[in-house]
C-alpha cells in the first residue's frame, strides 16, 4: 500500500529537483495528461476494491487516457474550439464517481471490520 | 495486492507525480524573492534608464531615416516629372540644343552682286526644300538665323520678304545650323548634304550653299515664341484602347 505514496513521493521529488518547465502554451496538454493519470490510478484503486483489477487494462488504459486527452486538447487547439474541456469533464466526473465508490467501499469495508469485532466481543 | 501490481502502481503514480510537479512548477512561475537594497536598485534603475534612452534614441534615428527616404522619395518624384518637362520642352523645341552637326551657310552668288543685279529675297520653297532634305538625312533641330525650326514653324513670303516664323530672312549670310544625335550621323549628313540636289537647286536661284565640317557642338537656340495650340483637345484617356 505504501509503494505507491512513496512513487508518487519521489515522482513529485524529482520532478521538483529536476527544474523542468515546460512552454506555458503546453501547459493544458500536460494539466490535461495529469487528469487522465489521476483518473486512470484511482480507476485502478476502485477495480481493485473491487476485486476486477486487471493489469493490462490498467497499464494500457494509463497511457491511451493520457494520449488521447493531448490529442483532444491539441485538436481542439486547431479547431477553434476548447475541446479539452469535453476531456477535463469526463475526466472530472469519472474521478468523483470512482472516487465515490472508492470511499463507499472503503465504508463498507470498514463497517464490516466493526461488526466482526463486536460479534467476536458476543461471543 | 500482488507485487506486479504493486510494480505498475508505484510506477504510475510515479509518472503522475512527475507530471503533476512539472505542472506546478510550469504554472507557479518560482516567486523570487527581491533582496535588493536601495542602491542597488538605484543602480538597476540607472541601467534600465540608460537602456531606455539607447532605445529612444535608436527609435529616434530610424524616425529620422524613414523622414530621410520619404522626403527623398518625394524629391525623386519631383525630379523625375521636372526630367520629364525638360524633354518635353526638349522636344518641343523649347529649350536650348547641343549636339554634334554642321553649319550651313546661305550666300548669295558673289558674282552676280559683281554684276550689279539686286539680291532676290531667298524663296521659302527652296529653304522648305532644304530643310526636308535635312531631314531626311537624321537632323533632329534645326534653326535658321538663329531661329529654331520647330514643327508648327512657317516660311512665307510676306510683302516680298520671307519670313520664318514673322522673322524677316533677308540678312546675308543665312546661317542654318544642323544638330543631329551623334557625330557619325553628322557626317554622314555632311557627305550626303555635298552632293544633294539643294545646292544646285540654291544656285539656280543665285544661292550658294556652304557647308562646314561636321563639328561636335552645334548650338540650337529654343524657340522663343509661346507654342498656341488651337485645334488641339485633350485625349479621353479613359477609354484608351
Amino acid at each position: 500500500m505504501w509503494l505507491p505514496v512513496l512513487g508518487l513521493i519521489i515522482g513529485l521529488l524529482l520532478g521538483f529537483s529536476t527544474d523542468i518547465q515546460i512552454p506555458v502554451e503546453y501547459s493544458n496538454y500536460l494539466s490535461i495528461a495529469v487528469l487522465a493519470a489521476l483518473d486512470t490510478l484511482f480507476g485502478g484503486i476502485r477495480a481493485n476494491l473491487q476485486g476486477i483489477y486487471d493489469e493490462k487494462v490498467f497499464v494500457s488504459g494509463f497511457f491511451f487516457n493520457i494520449i488521447l486527452a493531448a490529442s483532444l486538447a491539441f485538436l481542439g487547439v486547431h479547431l477553434g474550439v476548447d475541446l479539452y474541456l469535453a476531456a477535463v469533464f469526463a475526466f472530472g466526473v469519472r474521478l468523483f464517481q470512482n472516487i465515490a465508490v472508492i470511499r463507499r467501499i472503503l465504508l463498507s469495508k470498514g463497517s464490516s471490520k466493526k461488526q466482526k469485532i463486536y460479534f467476536k466481543k458476543r461471543e | 495486492m500482488g507485487d506486479k501490481k504493486k510494480i505498475s502502481m508505484t510506477v504510475i503514480t510515479l509518472i503522475i507525480g512527475f507530471m503533476t510537479a512539472i505542472q506546478f512548477q510550469t504554472v507557479n512561475e518560482p516567486i523570487i524573492r527581491d533582496t535588493r537594497d536601495t542602491s542597488q536598485l538605484r543602480e538597476d534603475l540607472v541601467k534600465d534608464k540608460e537602456l531606455y534612452l539607447s532605445l529612444v534614441q535608436e527609435i529616434r534615428s530610424n524616425e529620422e531615416r524613414i523622414e530621410k527616404y520619404e522626403t527623398e522619395r518625394l524629391e525623386s518624384k519631383e525630379q523625375v516629372l521636372k526630367e520629364t518637362l525638360r524633354e518635353f520642352k526638349g522636344e518641343a523645341g523649347l529649350e536650348k540644343y547641343e549636339g554634334p552637326g554642321i553649319v550651313i551657310n546661305i550666300l548669295p552668288v558673289s558674282e552676280e552682286l559683281l554684276l550689279g543685279e539686286t539680291v532676290e529675297p531667298i524663296s521659302p520653297y527652296l529653304l522648305h526644300a532644304l530643310i526636308n532634305e535635312l531631314n531626311r538625312f537624321g537632323a533632329s533641330e534645326i534653326s535658321i538665323a538663329d531661329q529654331r525650326w520647330i514643327n508648327i514653324s512657317v516660311i512665307r513670303d510676306i510683302n516680298g520678304i520671307t519670313k520664318m516664323d514673322g522673322f524677316p530672312l533677308d540678312r546675308f549670310p543665312i546661317e542654318v545650323k544642323v544638330a543631329v544625335d551623334n557625330m557619325d550621323t553628322a557626317e554622314k549628313l555632311y557627305n550626303q548634304m555635298q552632293v544633294s540636289d539643294s545646292a544646285e537647286e540654291f544656285f539656280i536661284q543665285n544661292f550658294r550653299l556652304s557647308f562646314s565640317t561636321p563639328q561636335p557642338i552645334v548650338s540650337i537656340p529654343a524657340y522663343k515664341d509661346t507654342i498656341e495650340i488651337r485645334n488641339m483637345e485633350l485625349a479621353d484617356t479613359e477609354k484608351g484602347g
